[in-house]
């Protein structure tokens, strides 16, 4: 018989050995992380182009979202339909999206249709259309698409919450852009920015898969070799401001639910502090268990989630805590969310601390399952310029944070004072909750972007 | 195909339990799977969400684990955990470490044999409560949200048991009373009525061994079956109407089909592929990229164990009309049925469901899923080859077939349109 009244302990430690990557580069100067697997007959491919939204220039804000769904509208010798089709007979999947730092054109094969989705990749890449037909559908789907957003509470709250975190920033407007500036976007606009941008020496290239160094190497100089170099694109980032700490209701007629958004401007990803800020928030917001869902959810019943994190982009960063509550309690979500805040600065626990290291440490070897996980990690390493023994350290990094560390970035990098409140909801009901927290409101209409 | 051969175990326990192991032993890590062969088909009108929200109940801690332990547990070990609840059947699983298997079998096991000791109106109280909060944001504070329990209620007749959402109406949750639950427990939470796999690395005997220590000694139950009739076609059309907060019209229709595993479920499955999976797609290309009258365009096929509906949901640009979208895919479905079908347009469609099975076999956690999910169904976890198999033999005859004898029936048709604007 057990006895069900222990918990049993773990067996011999798992020994788990990092993917290897190999770098290396193409004849054109093109940038290559390649982890070979070959587990099962398949391969990713993610090229990431180093512009984003951020680069949109004035008062055409959305262009390079626009960019992304127009690159891949024909290319080489297939129209649009035609190239959609050629991957999808493969089986293969191929996407392009666009966010505040990066463009992504990624490809998932069969390891036996693997040349010829690359070469597909390839005449999206090097020999794009950019039909004026299809400019026009694609603008007028992104115009319907703003329509739809004023529809949805937890998207409004992302945006208002971006919009007033960065205020001048270039990260403050939404990657989809604005209803005008989306009228004012010329075809020529997205073919100026391809010709500047999408160069090799503007992107890397990761590939997880089934395959080899060499034959991938002659397939890159077999299908990008006219692909050119060009040196004209540069972005300098503008220094990030603090953020006002205010309240922003934004009001949605009939709105049973409150989105909340709380957080405020925060330290770079490459910073040294990074470890005990995730160390941090893993006790505070990060999982499950936090402190943050465990008020919330376990114990006072406001809602279904809440979680909190260090969001990251290239040039900035912000620490928010996201969640949805019935109307009724928005003011007491609110209130209790900066206790929590305040509360972290008195110090973590010990046992808080072995808990959120026991859990990043251990859940190591599954950040690397997928060929996803996997090129999503690399991913990281180069957008944030992270060195490449990065994951060789990580473990190391995690077991040096000590509960100093994670109190001095309590004080330092958590504040409920400087925060700056988004809630979506109706304002019948919930303004008068807002009134006694001694920060000033300004009212939205949820049409306002 | 060899890739998709998963080699397995199945053994069943002297109190009834299905045990199906499958070794994978290229990461360290390891996905346990448990289903309960219960949903919300089980439950009666008037005491609709039971089934969720029991799932909630069972992360509240069990006889020998507090309140919260069960999530603290298994994030201290690195793992990661979750359950879900549809029509037919509630499922648990966690992935972690290997070397953390015998806790996750401890805290499944103590949970199955010993949930009711813990059980108290206090967390029962708060588990309603963010349950109800769970509908707030995913439904009813959602553009379109209402759309689906008003489709189950007509698609389905009055009480037959896919008529009500899984998630329950908010009168019901807030009444339940822990007698509900203790009695949902009893009823259906037994090894017997229970199938427990296991997929990743470990060692084969000391994982049978632990097996049967932790869940040899919990009493069998039994097997529920319940009794569910086909239900009756729709008798006439039935047209839906609702306003809403939102900027764009939408309109939805339903068919009444048949359930999973009957012999046209592949061919319906294929047909949504044919008519809105990819650009080329028949109802994507004609209506969103060649004439730009709608958004976007959705068509799925779902299967259950006692019945299966057919979906169309179409949202329009604004400035277009419903009834000019409606008559465009009528035309379409009538075009399927009476005009060729292209043998390549079928292919596309069979090789990205074949790519996506070979795709779905990187994640322990889907592979443990699936191998419940065939033992559920068909009595057999190594079914991947089989299943694929049906989507390979469906003919283009067979997709005009099932548009005929499932798309030319009576259906529902909802239209969610924007609120008159005021003043």
């Amino acid at each position: 018989m057990i006895n069900r009244a222990i918990k049993p302990a773990s067996s011999d430690d798992v020994k788990f050995r990092l993917p290897q990557v190999e770098k290396f580069e193409t004849k054109n100067g093109l940038q290559v992380y390649f982890v070979k697997r070959t587990q099962l007959p398949i391969l990713r491919f993610n090229l990431i182009l180093d512009a984003g939204s951020k680069s949109d220039p004035e008062g055409k804000k959305g262009m390079v979202n626009l960019f992304a769904m127009m690159l891949d509208e024909g290319a080489g010798e297939y129209n649009a339909l035609q190239l959609n089709d050629e991957f999808d007979m493969l089986g293969s999947n191929f996407d392009i999206s666009a966010n505040n730092d990066n463009v992504f054109i990624s490809l998932r094969t069969l390891k036996e249709h693997a040349e010829r989705s690359l070469q597909l990749f390839s005449d999206v890449v090097t020999k794009p259309h950019f039909n004026e037909k299809a400019f026009a559908r694609e603008k007028r789907k992104i115009l319907t698409r703003l329509l739809q957003l004023k529809d949805d509470p937890d998207e409004i709250a992302n945006i208002i919450f971006e919009k007033h975190i960065f205020e001048d920033n270039p990260y403050s407007y939404p990657v989809i852009g604005f209803e005008e500036d989306i009228n004012r976007i010329s075809i020529e606009d997205l073919k100026t920015f391809y010709r500047n941008t999408l160069t090799p020496n503007n992107c890397k290239l990761i590939i997880v898969g089934d395959s080899d160094k060499d034959y991938i190497l002659s397939l890159l100089d077999k299908y990008f070799s006219d692909w050119q170099y060009n040196n004209s694109f540069s972005y300098t980032p503008p220094a990030v401001k603090k953020n006002p700490n205010k309240i922003f209701l934004v009001h949605k007629e009939g709105a049973v639910q409150t989105e909340i958004r709380i957080g405020h401007i925060s330290g770079e990803r490459n910073s040294p502090d990074y470890f005990s800020k995730l160390i941090l928030n893993t006790i505070l917001g990060g999982q499950f268990t936090s402190r943050i869902n465990l008020n919330l959810r376990e114990d006072k019943g406001y809602t279904y989630g809440a979680f909190s994190r260090f969001s990251y982009y290239k040039d900035a960063s912000y620490y928010f805590v996201s969640t949805s509550v019935n109307a009724e309690n928005t003011g007491n979500a609110v209130k209790e969310i900066l206790k929590e805040l305040e509360g972290i600065k008195d110090g973590v626990t010990s046992g808080e601390l072995e808990f959120a290291k026991s859990s990043s440490i251990r859940k190591f070897p599954s950040n690397f399952e997928t060929n996803r996980h996997i090129a999503s990690n690399i991913s990281a390493l180069v957008i944030h310029s992270l060195p490449d023994n990065y994951f060789d350290n990580y473990l190391d990094n995690i077991r040096m944070v000590t509960i100093d560390d994670v109190n001095r970035s309590a004080t330092n990098s958590i504040s409920a004072e400087d925060a700056l409140i988004v809630v979506v909801g109706d304002k019948k009901i919930i303004k008068s909750q807002l009134t006694d927290l001694s920060k000033e409101i300004t009212e939205l209409e949820s049409t306002i972007f | 195909m060899d890739l998709l051969n998963i080699e397995y175990e199945k053994y069943t326990l002297k109190n009834g339990l299905d045990v199906i192991l499958h070794q994978n032993d290229s990461l360290p890590i390891v996905s346990v799977n448990i289903w309960y062969k219960a949903g919300s088909s089980n439950e009666k009108k008037g005491k609709t969400g039971i089934a969720h929200l029991f799932e909630h109940m069972m992360f509240q801690g069990s006889q020998n684990v507090a309140k919260e332990e069960h999530f603290k547990f298994i994030q201290e070990a690195g793992g990661s955990l979750n359950g879900s609840t549809s029509f037919d059947r509630t499922n648990y699983y966690e992935k972690v470490p290997s070397n953390f298997l015998e806790l996750i079998l401890w805290l499944e096991s103590d949970r199955m044999g010993f949930l009711l000791p813990a059980m108290t109106q206090e967390k029962l109280n708060n588990q309603k409560d963010v349950v109800t909060n769970e509908r707030l944001e995913r439904y009813d504070n959602q553009p379109y949200g209402m759309a689906w329990e008003k489709l189950i209620a007509n698609i389905y007749p009055k009480n037959h048991p896919y008529s009500w959402p899984t998630i329950g109406f908010i009168n019901d949750i807030a009444s339940f009373t822990l007698d509900d639950v203790r009695n949902f427990f009893e009823t259906y939470y037994s090894p017997a009525n229970a199938s427990l796999c296991i997929a990743g690395s470990f060692d084969r005997n000391k994982t049978e061994d632990m097996i049967d220590r932790y869940f040899g000694d919990i009493p069998g139950g039994k097997s529920v079956k319940l009794n569910v009739k086909n239900p009756e076609p729709i008798p006439d059309n039935i047209y839906l109407k609702h306003h809403e907060n939102v900027q764009l019209e939408r309109i939805y229709f339903a068919w009444r089909t048949d359930k999973g595993y009957s012999p046209d479920d592949a061919s319906l499955d294929l047909l949504a592929d044919i008519l809105s999976g990819s650009k080329n797609a028949r109802l994507y290309k004609n209506l969103v990229y060649e004439k730009e009258i709608a958004q976007d365009v959705t068509a799925y096929q779902y299967s259950g164990k006692y019945a299966g509906h057919f979906i169309i949901i179409v949202t329009a640009k604004p400035g277009y009309s419903l009834d000019v979208i409606k008559s465009e895919i009528m035309n379409e479905l009538e075009k399927v049925c009476t005009g060729p079908i292209d043998s390549l347009e079928l292919q596309r469609s069979k090789n990205g469901i074949k790519s996506g099975f070979i795709y779905s076999m990187q994640n322990m956690d889907t592979i443990a899923d699936q191998l419940n999910f065939y033992n559920f169904t068909l009595n057999n976890p190594n079914s991947f080859n089989a299943d694929l198999q049906r989507y390979e033999s469906v003919t283009e005859n067979d997709i005009k077939r099932v548009v005929g004898k499932y798309l030319m029936n009576n259906y529902v048709e909802l239209r969610i349109l924007p609120n008159e604007k005021q003043g």
